[in-house]
């Protein structure tokens, strides 16, 4: 049960640290995120179905797809509602997320699309456990994507420009920063981030069109949990969203449909009782 | 008659001890200022008087009552009322309906419609906003919407007054009439506690002065005993410096 | 009276309402009798729209405070549920039953309204969404509830579909009067000092608690009892449908498209959408939602006050909020 719980929240810090960049940097909540994440799932089910590329070959291209989706996206919508109220932009962002939903379902009809990747079903031995290989590539993949984040947030001169819009936008314009330009990365590669984690998903389960709300609301949870614009707890909190999961699946009796509620039990849990986080 | 009272009030913010056993009292009917430099916490004092903020330790008294532990309402219908040093009008309403909204539940009892607008535009000829009561905040001027501000917090008939940095931004023709304002106040029974960076109208108001530094109050008095007292010449200096 | 001040009509405009009200009012009583014969189908859609009628002008209620909710599936699942279990398992009578629905949306709604009172904007609505999923997840997984499979429903006026029609008329015409009322009482100034700034409206004095759960549970009593009303009409419920997003979203959708914190505009966007939506329907069969996210991001971006502002000839100055925030707190940060 650890092991599944630790595994799946690979995937879930890499889902969830997107989103925390765009709230943390540009302040603002994108409930859509988890619809790029499932446009990345439908790109790589579309490209290993008609090209037999693998997804996770298909991560540099899909991410900067996605991540000029999300600059465009920038540029037309959200730019205009950063100076309007906070709620204008909640209804924005969710308005969208609506319309890149239901935009799937039209397109590719509700059904859900597996990808039929060769080494899905395979799987490791290790003493006595039994891990499937898939799991195991994603979690290194999307933990080795999360440091390296990490580090271009920590290292890189545009990761330090990011982090000082994040603390103060005022005072990062004052010394030069050109917030617009940051903003337009960062929430260009908080989509790619998302999108990337699609395409990984590829790998574990099928794309579907509703899954995107989903994985906004689990990312919601995680950096709720993480304290809002602590980018670092995000791996933390991500843990504690896979452990608790793994843990009501496999220990709560009939356990796989309550797991689709923990999530939520934890973002009610957190916001009602200690809505500054838990790693603050 | 002390008409309120702070006994050994602290707040602390995680790490940052904004105020921290502070005592002082407020009499019936005087004008006190709370002076300091910036962050010395006299906007946390006026959040803990008026109910925004709890009180980590300490007690609050308005008028024999013990309110530290009483929500803001509560403490307005009781007859504390106060002004914000970021005007904040209602944008969706006209300049008389936001007074009204005073009017309307600033006592405990309820007024009808029509009595709360008689009210509130006696009120409004008070401050001299009548040319303006059916206009939007949007788009008014420094002065007005200070003037705005004070109508409000009077529409809830307050006993004491918390007039957070009133003279801020005004232009000293409208400090003057300000100044007038508020002796105006002062003469119709009201208590005002004012916190002001313009010193002159300190100066010109103020029947005694207490004066914060980082959460603690370093000087209390009169306005001449307060300028010449070396805790105060430093505080302020000291800033200067740094 | 203070929202619906800053749509105040012109002249034309008010006597075209005067008229209009009667007018309208005579034409809905009169519908059923003339299509019940001719027409069933439009009569059938004709309670689809004024459900969600009810439903839109029910959440621009709680919307006036600043809470933009997105529980109102709670309430109307909970309504639903609530209903059908009394009328099956109890043998309540089916009127009975539907108010106690309603009556149980409320209680939650307090609760929940107790709860929520210190989260703010995206948290709120966050919040209000985990809440309904939290429903929905165990309406699913429990068997006293029908788990996945749901429930079958006795039917209220089985015979008649004119009766079915004037009993939710009814309940619109109740939501609509206490919409309009309250626009028109001193409620309006509390809610909207709380909606632009609650600091500020609890230091004048307005008892933001009180009005904000109040807010909710009047909110919670119509989308309750319209939910007990559709499980008895369409006889079977199950999770997915009555604790969908789908009817947060249009509750939601509907008052922001034709014009917040206003009476007319939740019922105008609602009839506007939901006849859109079946036109729409034959066309696209699934996925027809898409039109209420692009409504919403299109009126968010361009449309601030809504259908009504623009029928209403409405000229701004600078372009207001769809819906407007509270200031922060003043005494420090967070959700």
């Amino acid at each position: 049960m650890l092991i599944f719980g630790t595994l799946r929240s690979g995937l879930y810090a890499l889902a969830a640290v997107g989103l925390a960049l765009s709230v943390g940097v540009i302040g603002i909540v994108n409930f859509a995120h988890g619809e790029f994440l499932m446009l990345g799932a439908y790109l790589g089910y579309w490209l290993f179905a008609s090209y037999g590329v693998d997804p996770l070959a298909a991560i540099p291209l899909g991410a900067a797809g996605l991540f000029a989706l999300g600059g465009a996206l920038y540029r037309t919508a959200i730019q205009r509602v950063l100076r309007a109220p906070e709620l204008n932009q909640m209804l924005l962002t969710f308005g969208i997320a609506i319309f890149l939903q239901n935009l799937a379902v039209i397109l590719w009809s509700g059904d859900p699309r597996t990808a039929a990747i060769p080494y899905k079903a395979s799987a490791l031995t290790l003493g006595p456990f039994t891990i499937g290989l898939p799991q195991v590539v994603v979690f290194a993949l999307a933990m080795g994507l999360t440091v390296a984040l990490y580090a271009v947030l920590g290292r890189t001169r545009v990761g330090k420009a990011m982090r000082a819009v994040a603390q103060d936008r005022v005072g990062a314009a004052i010394v030069g920063v050109e917030v617009d330009r940051i903003y337009l990365l960062a929430f260009g590669l908080s989509v790619a981030l998302a999108g990337t984690a699609g395409l990984m998903i590829t790998l574990q389960l099928s794309a579907s069109p509703y899954m995107g709300l989903l994985y906004t609301l689990k990312a919601f949870a995680i950096i709720v949990m993480a304290g809002l614009g602590n980018i670092g707890a995000v791996v933390y909190a991500s843990l504690v969203l896979g452990l608790a999961e793994a843990f009501v699946e496999f220990y709560v009796p009939n356990g796989g449909g309550w797991s689709e509620g923990v999530f939520f039990l934890l973002i009610l849990l957190v916001l009602l009782v200690r809505p500054r986080g838990l790693f603050q | 008659m002390s008409l309120l009272a702070l006994d050994e009030v602290t707040k602390a913010f995680g790490g940052l001890v904004a105020v921290s056993d502070l005592s002082f009292e407020v009499r019936d009917g005087e004008v006190l200022a709370l002076i300091g430099p910036n962050g010395a916490g006299k906007s946390t004092t006026f959040n803990l008087i008026s109910g925004l903020l709890a009180p980590d330790r300490g007690r609050i008294t308005f008028d024999g009552r013990d309110v530290t532990r009483l929500p803001p309402p509560v403490r307005a219908h009781l007859g504390i009322g106060r002004t914000f040093q970021v005007m904040q009008p209602f944008h969706d309403m006209t300049v008389l309906e936001n007074v009204m909204v005073g009017e309307l539940f600033g006592h405990g009892t309820p007024k009808s419609l029509a009595a709360a607008r008689r009210d509130a535009e006696g009120i409004c000829r008070l401050v001299g906003l009548d040319h303006l009561m059916d206009r939007e905040p949007a788009g008014l001027g420094v002065a007005d919407l200070k003037r705005l501000e004070v109508a409000r917090a009077l529409a809830t008939h307050p006993r004491l007054l918390l007039l957070d940095e009133v003279m801020a931004g005004l232009r000293p023709p409208e400090v003057d009439q300000a100044v007038q304002m508020l002796r105006g106040l002062r003469r119709a029974g009201i208590t005002l506690l004012l916190i002001d960076h313009v010193i002159r109208s300190v100066r010109d108001l103020a029947d005694r002065v207490v004066v914060l530094n980082f959460g603690r109050k370093i000087a209390e008095g009169t306005f001449a005993e307060v300028a010449r007292d070396p805790a105060v010449v430093q505080a302020y200096l000291g800033e200067a410096d740094a | 009276m203070t929202a619906s001040r800053a749509l105040s009509l012109s002249r034309p405009g008010r006597l075209a309402g005067r008229l209009g009200v009667p007018l309208l009012l005579a034409a809905a009583l009169a519908w059923p009798f003339l299509t019940v014969r001719t027409q069933p189908y439009l009569l059938q859609l004709s309670l689809n729209i004024l459900i969600f009628a009810v439903l839109a002008v029910s959440w621009d209620l709680l919307a006036r405070t600043g809470q933009l909710s997105l529980a109102h599936a709670a309430f109307y699942g909970l309504g639903a549920y609530t209903s059908a279990l009394l009328a099956t398992r109890l043998h309540v009578p089916i009127p009975l039953a539907m108010l106690a629905g309603g009556g149980l949306a409320v209680v939650c709604a307090v609760g929940l309204g107790v709860l929520t009172l210190r989260l703010r904007g995206i948290y709120f609505a966050i919040a209000t969404l985990a809440f309904t999923e939290t429903l929905r997840v165990v309406a699913k997984q429990v068997r006293f509830f029908g788990a996945a499979t749901g429930l079958v429903v006795p039917p209220l006026f089985p015979a008649s579909l004119v009766a079915q029609y004037l009993v939710i008329l009814a309940v619109l015409l109740a939501t609509l009067l206490v919409s309009w009322s309250v626009n028109r009482s001193r409620w309006s100034f509390a809610f909207t000092a709380i909606r632009t700034n609650e600091a500020v409206a609890a230091v004048m004095g307005v008892d933001v608690v009180r009005f904000k759960v109040a807010a909710f549970a009047l909110s919670a009593f119509f989308a309750g009892l319209t939910g007990a009303y559709y499980a008895h009409v369409f006889l079977f419920i199950n999770p997915f449908e009555v604790f969908s997003l789908a009817v947060s979203v249009g509750a939601l959708v509907a008052p922001i498209f034709g014009g917040l914190y206003t009476t007319a505009g939740p019922l105008l966007g609602a009839v506007v959408l939901r006849a859109g939506e079946e036109a729409l329907r034959a066309t696209i069969r699934s996925g027809y939602l898409i039109i209420y996210g692009g409504i919403l991001a299109v009126v968010v971006l361009y449309m601030p006050r809504g259908l009504l502002g623009v029928l209403t000839g409405l000229r701004l100055r600078r372009p207001p909020a769809v819906a407007v925030t509270a200031a922060p707190p003043v005494g420090g940060e967070g959700p």
